[in-house]
């Protein structure tokens, strides 16, 4: 389904990601994870069109996608929820579900769409009319997952969904995902949090510094040794 | 009685300068541009109900509806001569080149036109409401600007493009990953921020004769709406065009009206002072 060959891509000259490849399959879920700085919102950032890469290609299905602008990306089927859930702070979140199924390809949809997200969401449909700036911060990344998921996705990329909230809130957003996971979307998802990203994972990778230093299943990145002693502290 | 009418026909009048002010503040929060040249829109606006109304005999409501279009087509060639390829300069630059257009507008219309007033003479009766006198230009403006601003703000609020404008406003590259390509709407803020300097001077005809230098007092009085409001902040310039409105035509009532101008500046740097996000704006996330 997504096929990322020899990426390379940075800011201003200085090259965040070297040589990254990357696959996954359809309905899969795949887990990006590595400490701060190693790349991995940067990854997202050039799949989902934000950010042009310096060399290397991007498939999607089949096509090739890199170096398109994002909004062409969206309508192919990729969508990607931002660091923070980035709403539009001053929109309802109607308004902001409304945004999220924009494009062309889905806005003939939007009826569909939203009881979609409310039956995944129940707590949104109540919701609906309040000012996005105003939630909290769980509240606002279940409304950003909700509005990404209105542009009727066959790929999801999640950029740290668990970043700046607390540990309660935490498991019930991963909770959202597994139930969307359920659903049958494929997700990539970049994540600091290694044990509750990687119960989901059917694949997991591991970003240092621009470079992938590993690549393998669930069980074989929980046994690597390496991996115990840095990552989760065994 | 003088204070009291002069407050009434300032409230009115307010209308029509929230219309203007709203044009530049939509461009401004849409595209992060400063339209410095958005007074002299209005300025060939109302050339242009001159030539057709004077010198052509066209009747004064179509020539408006002409004028109001055509200067909608002259922002969009405002947008693709002078902004687009300026999307990623520094604003300094983009500000020089508005500049630019600002000179370029006043000399063309000056060459064509001449230096002296030029204006549509339209007489329209002033209403007596008890002791109060309005004048039905203001009357006009009012209404003109209050159902143009009610009509905005269902397009922004209820319509998907409208919604779109706001978000690009609000988060220009999380649009881009909702699938909104911020130059369309870049081009429609354009096209409705002209369409509403046509209509402001629409409503300037009976109020005002146009010279070449016209434009300038009004950039800088729709600036000064926009900034204590807040730039950006619709409802605030909105506000803010009442308070200039009433603000300027007591001052100019009591005093008179250079006295007006120089106490909205005043306003202004009061504002940029003590208040720089304006009356309802936020400061900037850093």
């Amino acid at each position: 389904m997504l096929r990322v060959e020899g990426l390379c891509s940075g800011y201003g000259g200085f090259e965040v990601l070297q040589n990254i490849s990357l696959e996954m399959g359809a309905g899969e879920t795949v887990a990006v994870l590595g400490p701060n700085g190693a790349g991995k919102s940067t990854l997202l950032k050039v799949i989902s069109g934000l950010l042009k890469p310096a060399s290397g290609k991007i498939y999607f299905e089949g096509r090739r996608i890199d170096g398109k602008p994002s909004h062409e990306i969206v309508e192919m089927g990729i969508s990607l929820v931002p660091e923070g859930g980035r709403l539009f702070p001053e929109l309802t979140v109607y308004n902001n579900l409304l945004v999220g199924a924009y494009n062309k390809r889905t806005r003939r949809h939007f009826k569909e769409s939203l009881e979609e997200v409310f039956s995944l969401f129940p707590i949104i449909k109540e919701r609906q009319n309040q000012i996005a700036g105003l939630m909290s911060g769980g509240e606002r990344q279940m409304v950003a997952i909700a509005r990404a998921l209105m542009s009727r996705p066959r790929l999801l990329m999640l950029d740290e969904p668990s970043s700046g909230l607390a540990p309660k809130i935490v498991a019930s957003i991963f909770e959202f995902v597994k139930k969307i996971k359920e659903r049958g979307y494929s997700v990539l998802m970049v994540e600091q949090t290694v044990k509750k990203a990687v119960g989901l994972a059917d694949h997991v990778y591991l970003l240092e510094s621009g470079r992938m230093v590993f690549s393998g299943d669930q069980t074989s990145f929980l046994n690597n040794p390496k991996i115990k002693s840095s990552y989760l502290g065994i | 009685m003088l204070i009291l009418n002069a407050v009434i026909n300032g409230l009115l009048f307010g209308g029509v300068l929230a219309l203007m002010a709203f044009g530049m503040n939509l461009m401004f929060g849409v595209v992060q541009i400063v339209h410095l040249a958005y007074g002299q829109f209005i300025m060939v606006g109302l050339y242009l109900v001159y030539l057709l109304t004077v010198l052509y005999h066209v009747p004064l409501l179509l020539s408006c509806a002409l004028a109001t279009i055509a200067i909608a087509l002259l922002s969009v060639l405002c947008y693709y001569s002078v902004v687009k390829p300026l999307l990623k300069a520094p604003p300094i630059n983009q500000l020089l080149a508005l500049a630019g257009l600002w000179i370029v507008l006043e000399n063309a219309c000056l060459a064509f036109f001449g230096a002296t007033y030029k204006g549509v003479q339209v007489v329209l009766p002033v209403l007596h409401v008890g002791e109060v006198y309005i004048a039905a230009s203001n009357l006009i403006g009012f209404g003109v600007g209050l159902i143009t601003l009610g009509l905005l703000y269902l397009f922004l609020n209820k319509t998907y493009t409208g919604v779109a404008i706001r978000a690009v406003a609000q988060d220009a590259e999380v649009s881009g990953i909702m699938g909104i390509n911020s130059r369309t709407i870049y081009l429609i803020t354009f096209v409705v921020g002209g369409a509403l300097a046509g209509i402001t001077a629409a409503c300037f005809v009976p109020v005002y004769a146009v010279h070449p230098h016209f434009g300038s007092a009004f950039t800088l009085l729709a600036f000064i709406i926009v900034i204590l409001g807040g730039m950006g902040n619709l409802i605030g310039g909105f506000i803010g065009a009442f308070i200039i409105g009433v603000v300027t035509s007591v001052s100019s009532t009591l005093l008179n009206p250079e006295i007006g101008q120089i106490i909205a500046l005043l306003i202004c740097l009061l504002i940029i002072i003590l208040r720089p996000q304006g009356l309802l704006g936020v400061r900037a996330r850093t």
